[in-house]
């Protein structure tokens, strides 16, 4: 008894000094400031460059606004200036143009409150291919799934610093898909609030591609290697994510950076991540390499990047890489096979009556669809008005689980190989 | 004529002579004056010498007498009354006897129910106690220390007298309770009570009175017991006695000596202060301490009146340790049962410290006992502990030996949360110190310790660091006003992270710093106004900032050792403390101090007026071995000045300057024990300060409370900082990453301490500032455009009171309670959107500060029963820890996840923590 108690005390002493004690904060803004953000990256991929300007905003808003209304333009050493038009709250290069070797480029933005800001004088960096990019079976922390690595090589030895990107895309298949749908048509007689009419589908609701974009900020750098190669992991997948359930395909771009913007990036993301329970790494403001013309000391966010880019794409299949394992779940709750108590749920004996025995589940059934919550999967094998006179159990799902245009997008990507 | 007089009573009985002159008469008159006063008139108007001591006589006691044509024995008698004092008298000389009638004649013992002319009606036997005592209850051998109780008598003689007193504490005078008196060979006994009063029926004889405790050295006493009487004993603690931690308040010294900021911490007390998990802990006392704070709780460094915390000298027997600290601070690694004290200089640095900025920490351990083998331990619920000391050569060398462990790492191995069986934390401390009296004049002293921590955060890496200090001191006395002592001292400290993932980015890595110190320090007590001290020294370091070793031969981590670094550090020192007045008492002295940074190196050469980046590099200078670098120089003068008031009040003023030749590179806000340090070379500067501070100094009669105000400002020059998110570990740039700027710090401490009496304690009250400056004509290493700001430690308000109430003398309950202004925190105040992502828009830096900080704990200490027959000595400490169960945020900090901004705030320990601690000692 001694023994086991004491034997709790020390777990309880343990558990307090160990996992300490880590809560969310309620945090409003108490003193905000309103501060221009440059995104200015532009490549050696012949293209309409694009610039973002927007404005730092509040805790408790929802986003950022545009800066609309300024004037954007780049200039390089030899005069020619290219001027950038807004469009949709982005800025677009007016004519398609890359950065050259050799050259430096200048970034100069005029709001419309008359402020003005310029960049320092950048050059492109070495333009170092991404040479392949594979997919491996790993295991992170202790969770098994599959790798991308980005793999890339300079014998010059002086790229050196590298910041990777991607887009992944995926190919989604509603399980409880039917090729037929039921619509709701209200009606204003009898106890039913509506028809469901049965009809065929007009439009792709089985296979669906989701894209991500990246959101963190991804880097390596060879400084400490022995040469310069990149071997780098630039995402890692769990074998139990959906997304690589039937065939995934991401697209790696990688862009060779210089030394200053490398930092602006890698501290930017330092301080910004997470951090330990006792180690906690100096915050504080993050100038890059803009500067209001007059003003030096009012903050401007953003590095003006004249970066050296390349792109490569992949594909695989679940099968490619787990061959015989189970294909990770659907992320939506729909049942293949259904027990006693998730038949209850799903099928509904369709009619109105409120004393009718067996119960009614007619206003379930109707409202759930109606409200696009649920999607018909079975019960009537005709087309038209749904009988609602208690002859009819009906078969419905989660909308997800039968129309994947409900998250993700039908169409295909141009890109897209099966 | 106020000579001492010996009297050995047998002698005298057989040398008696009858006086003619005892009868003869005189007239005398006295008005208010004292016994002692009174004698002496006698002396003057008669021909007799009085023979006596001061001491018997208490001299506010004043008596008025007129006496005419009285004889001399009536006189003196009259002037005795209410004394215990009998006398003789012998032909012209009148000996005054304590206690003792001096009999001159032996007693009759055939008549003794006579009664004759010459002796009082009711005689009883006379009692001689010489007699007693060799022939009855021999039990003694010392003949001479014969107590004598009451005052003998003629008259009467009841047999049982009344024999009372108190016991007390030799040191503190505190009354000691639950103390057995007995008298041997007797049934007679009795326990003192809470005021320490004892109370006897003793016989009229030579009674042995054993006093004995477990705690306090037994002591014996032969008393000789004429009537009720009393007899007040003052005893001595043993010395396996455990320790109370009092922070002495140097008492007077405070007052007297002319250096300000200093204090003293016994480890004899703090057993009685709450900690946390029960760890005695000498060095969270000292944070107690006004001007001395901490970042959070989980913080091992300490800020000096607004210093930085690698601006700190902590030493061990004279060794540097650099990282005194347990589990990120929690708990520190200095083990308190083998530590005697710690001065701690927060100003008024005496010239013989260099090195460090802000405050030297001077750790000086106990000595082990040359008498016998005695020992102590205690078992908590993190660490158990045992010291034990042993001669080695009785009454000249010993041996103390200490460790401690915890016993974390086994218990959360099983555990059954996989998460906590995987982490790992534990460490121990080892301890060994020798010391040898060679003769008068040599004596020689060694001390070795060893610390190690290991930990874990991640399930993939493991943490380890250790500290390692030996040091040796041969002391010499070349005549009573010359001594001097010659130090060695050798300091390690390195840390090591294992990371253990399962792709070929696996790696070792290492760092470690040493350093090595000669010192030869003289004191020449000149004479009574002037004291020297001086001497010189001389410090070697070697950093090795880094090693990465890749654990996977395929790995495409290269192996990395950052270039180590070498430096020399000596200085000379002088300090006269010069007495120029009673009053007036003037501490002066300098040190100058040169450093030079060796090669082998490669040094980078920036281009002059440009930022220092990868891109500005001009050059790469290479330096031979032991080649200097670079030389700095240092001259560091250091006054204090004294001026008394009276005996109990004092004002003082300081003026200090310091440099300090080695930076510890730290990008979190508070100190972790992967910090690194880092010597001053080509690129990084040396970091100088300069202290001004004033103190008044008060004692009262009322309770004997201290009171103290001392106030400081301070300038410090090229204190490091570093660029927003420096990496710091591992980088061949570090010069890159760093800032040096401009310190600014004051503040005004006070403090009221009482040390004495049931409820003791000390309450501090602390306003003080601390701020930093970086400033540069780019903006890259420019912070907050320039401007001071607060530093990371910059707490307004610290108040803090320890308290201390004793029950019984087993029974005591105390508590800390401590309330600071929350530190300044970088605060978000808006947001932005990144290449897709939610960042976080920072405020200036520290602008905001975060909430303030408050921690009550309590405790009660039960000392083991006083039984003298116990295998060992017990003591029990039962503490709560944050009672309120505040949860005091230690930081809050802001993380973008899945490119949303979220907000958490993090506290240590924000539910109370009780814990049961035992002690024994043997």
């Amino acid at each position: 008894m001694a023994k086991t108690s004491l034997h709790k005390w020390f777990i309880i002493v343990l558990t307090a000094f160990i996992s300490s004690c880590t809560t969310p904060y309620n945090y409003t803004t108490n003193s905000f400031e309103n501060t221009i953000v440059i995104e200015a990256t532009i490549t050696n991929q012949l293209k309409k460059q694009e610039i973002k300007l927007s404005r730092t905003y509040k805790f408790e808003d929802e986003g950022p606004v545009s800066e609309t209304g300024a004037t954007v333009s780049v200039t390089d050493d030899l005069g020619t200036v290219y001027g950038f038009d807004e469009e949709n709250g982005l800025y677009v290069s007016a004519t398609p143009f890359k950065a050259e070797s050799g050259r430096t480029y200048q970034l100069h933005v005029k709001t419309k409150d008359g402020k003005s800001y310029s960049s320092t004088a950048e050059k492109l960096t070495t333009e170092t291919n991404l040479s392949e990019i594979v997919a491996n079976v790993t295991s992170k922390e202790g969770v098994r799934g599959v790798e991308i690595r980005a793999k890339s090589f300079d014998p010059t030895n002086s790229s050196k610093y590298y910041r990777y990107e991607y887009d992944e895309t995926y190919k989604v298949i509603a399980p409880k898909w039917t090729p037929y749908e039921a619509i709701a048509v209200p009606k204003n007689t009898g106890i039913a609030p509506g028809d469901l009419i049965i009809q065929e589908r007009t439009k792709e609701a089985r296979i669906c591609y989701s894209t991500k974009k990246s959101d963190a900020i991804i880097l390596t750098s060879t400084n400490d290697l022995s040469e310069d190669r990149v071997d780098f992991q630039v995402r890692f997948i769990p074998s139990t994510d959906y997304a690589i359930a039937n065939r995934y395909s991401i697209l790696v771009k990688q862009f060779v950076q210089n030394q200053s913007a490398f930092a602006f990036y890698q501290t930017l993301s330092k301080i910004s991540g997470s951090e330990s329970l006792l180690s906690q790494t100096q915050p504080g403001f993050l100038a890059g390499n803009i500067k209001s013309d007059v003003d030096s000391s009012e903050k401007v966010i953003g590095f003006f990047d004249v970066s050296s880019y390349s792109e490569k794409r992949i594909f695989f299949n679940f099968s490619d890489v787990f061959p015989n394992e189970k294909t990770p779940e659907y992320p939506y709750n729909c049942p293949m096979t259904l027990t006693e108590a998730q038949a209850k749920e799903h099928m509904l004996l369709y009619c109105f009556e409120t004393d009718r025995n067996p119960q009614c589940f007619g206003f379930t059934a109707y409202g759930a669809i109606s409200m696009k919550k649920s999607v018909y999967f079975g019960g009537y094998n005709f087309l038209g008005r749904v009988p609602d006179n208690g002859t009819i159990t009906l078969e419905i799902y989660d909308t997800e689980c039968g129309d994947c245009t409900s998250f993700s997008s039908n169409m295909r990507p141009l890109f897209w190989v099966d | 004529m106020r000579s001492l007089i010996t009297t050995i009573i047998l002698l005298i009985f057989s040398q008696l002579a009858f006086s003619q002159d005892k009868n003869s008469e005189i007239s005398i008159e006295f008005n208010n004056i004292s016994r002692t006063a009174a004698l002496q008139k006698i002396e003057t108007i008669s021909k007799y010498k009085i023979y006596y001591q001061d001491a018997w006589f208490e001299n506010n006691v004043l008596i008025s007498g007129n006496y005419v044509n009285k004889t001399i024995s009536e006189i003196v008698s009259k002037i005795l009354d209410d004394t215990d004092l009998n006398f003789f008298i012998d032909k012209n000389k009148i000996v005054l006897t304590k206690n003792s009638i001096i009999y001159d004649s032996f007693p009759d013992y055939e008549t003794n129910n006579q009664s004759t002319a010459n002796k009082p009606v009711k005689s009883a036997n006379p009692v001689f106690f010489g007699q007693f005592d060799s022939v009855k209850k021999s039990g003694s051998k010392d003949n001479n220390n014969i107590v004598l109780v009451g005052k003998e008598s003629n008259v009467a003689n009841t047999g049982i007298y009344t024999l009372s007193g108190y016991l007390k504490d030799i040191k503190t005078g505190a009354p000691l309770a639950d103390i057995n008196v007995k008298v041997r060979n007797t049934a007679i006994s009795t326990v003192t009570n809470a005021e320490g009063y004892y109370f006897l029926k003793v016989p009229t004889e030579v009674n042995i009175i054993d006093i004995e405790s477990i705690i306090y050295q037994n002591i014996t006493r032969k008393v000789m017991v004429y009537s009720d009487g009393k007899l007040d004993l003052f005893l001595t603690e043993k010395l396996n006695q455990l320790d109370e931690v009092v922070v002495n308040s140097k008492a007077s010294q405070n007052i007297r000596t002319a250096i300000t900021g200093v204090t003293t911490i016994e480890a004899e007390g703090i057993k009685n202060i709450p900690v946390i998990l029960g760890e005695r802990d000498i060095l969270k006392v000292a944070l107690t301490i006004p001007g001395v704070k901490t970042a959070g709780e989980g913080s091992a460094g300490f800020n000096v009146r607004g210093g930085k915390e690698d601006q700190n000298l902590i030493l061990l027997d004279n060794g540097t340790i650099y990282n005194p600290s347990h589990f990120f601070g929690f708990f520190s690694a200095i083990n308190p049962y083998t530590v005697n004290k710690v001065d701690i200089y927060k100003g008024g640095i005496p010239p013989e410290f260099g090195g460090r900025l802000s405050s030297v920490f001077d750790i000086t351990s106990k000595n082990g006992n040359v008498d016998k083998f005695t020992g102590e331990g205690g078992i908590g619920p993190v660490t158990s502990n045992l010291t034990f000391s042993t001669p080695v050569v009785k009454g000249k060398s010993s041996l103390l030996v200490g460790g401690r462990a915890t016993y974390s790492d086994w218990i959360l191995k099983t555990l059954d949360d996989e998460k906590l069986k995987k982490s790992q934390a534990s460490f121990y401390d080892l301890f060994a110190r020798y010391t040898h009296k060679i003769n008068a004049k040599n004596s020689i002293e060694g001390t070795a310790y060893y610390s190690k921590d290991a930990y874990s955060i991640t399930s993939d890496s493991l943490y380890k660091y250790s500290n390692r200090m030996v040091s040796l001191k041969w002391k010499h006395s070349f005549n009573e006003k010359h001594n001097g002592e010659l130090n060695v001292t050798n300091s390690e400290y390195k840390f090591n992270i294992d990371y253990d993932s399962n792709n070929s980015n696996a790696f070792d890595f290492g760092y470690k710093i040493t350093e090595t110190q000669a010192a030869l320090k003289f004191n020449y007590n000149f004479n009574d106004k002037h004291k020297f001290v001086y001497g010189i020294s001389s410090k070697l370091y070697n950093v090795n900032p880094g090693d990465l070793k890749p654990k996977d031969p395929n790995s495409l981590l290269m192996e990395t050792h950052i270039q180590k670094e070498k430096g020399l550090e000596s200085a000379l020192f002088l300090s006269d403390n010069f007495k120029i007045t009673d009053k007036l008492l003037l501490d002066y002295g300098a040190r100058f101090s040169a450093y030079s940074a060796l090669g082998p190196s490669t040094q980078k050469i920036y281009e002059d007026g440009l930022p220092k980046n990868p891109s500005t590099v001009v050059e790469e200078k290479t330096y031979g071995n032991n080649e200097a670098i670079k030389t700095y120089t240092g001259f560091e003068p250091r006054i204090g000045v004294r001026y008394l008031f009276d005996e109990t009040f004092s004002i003082k003023a300081g003026y200090d300057k310091t440099f300090q030749y080695i930076h510890l590179l730290s990008n979190n806000t508070t100190q972790s024990p992967t910090d690194t340090w880092k010597l001053s070379d080509l690129n990084v500067k040396p970091q100088s300060g300069q202290q001004f501070s004033l103190g008044l100094f008060k004692k009262t009669d009322y309770k004997n409370l201290e009171l103290s105000v001392e106030g400081y400002y301070k300038k410090s020059n090229n204190i490091l900082d570093y660029k927003v998110g420096a990496n710091l570990l591992l980088n061949e740039n570090l010069e890159t990453e760093l800032l040096q700027g401009e310190g600014k710090s004051y503040g005004v401490e006070f403090l009221i301490k009482k040390m004495e009496g049931r409820l003791n304690g000390w309450i501090g009250y602390t306003y003080s500032r601390a701020f930093i400056k970086l400033d540069s004509q780019f903006s890259e290493e420019k912070v907050n455009n320039g401007d001071y700001f607060p530093t990371n430690f910059d707490k307004p308000h610290d108040f803090s009171t320890v308290l201390n109430y004793k029950f019984t003398h087993r029974y005591s309950f105390s508590a800390n309670f401590i309330y600071q202004t929350g530190r300044p925190i970088t605060y978000p105040i808006g947001q932005y959107n990144y290449g897709g992502a939610e960042y976080t828009l920072y405020s200036d830096r520290n602008k905001f500060r975060i909430p303030d900080y408050y921690r009550l704990d309590i405790g009660i200490n039960i000392e083991g029963n006083h039984k003298i027959k116990k295998l060992a000595h017990s003591f029990w400490n039962i503490s709560v820890y944050n009672v309120l169960g505040r949860n005091n945020p230690y930081s809050v900090f802001f993380v973008t996840k899945q490119g949303k901004v979220q907000a958490y705030q993090t506290s240590i320990f924000s539910v109370p923590v009780p814990t049961i601690t035992y002690n024994f000692k043997f």
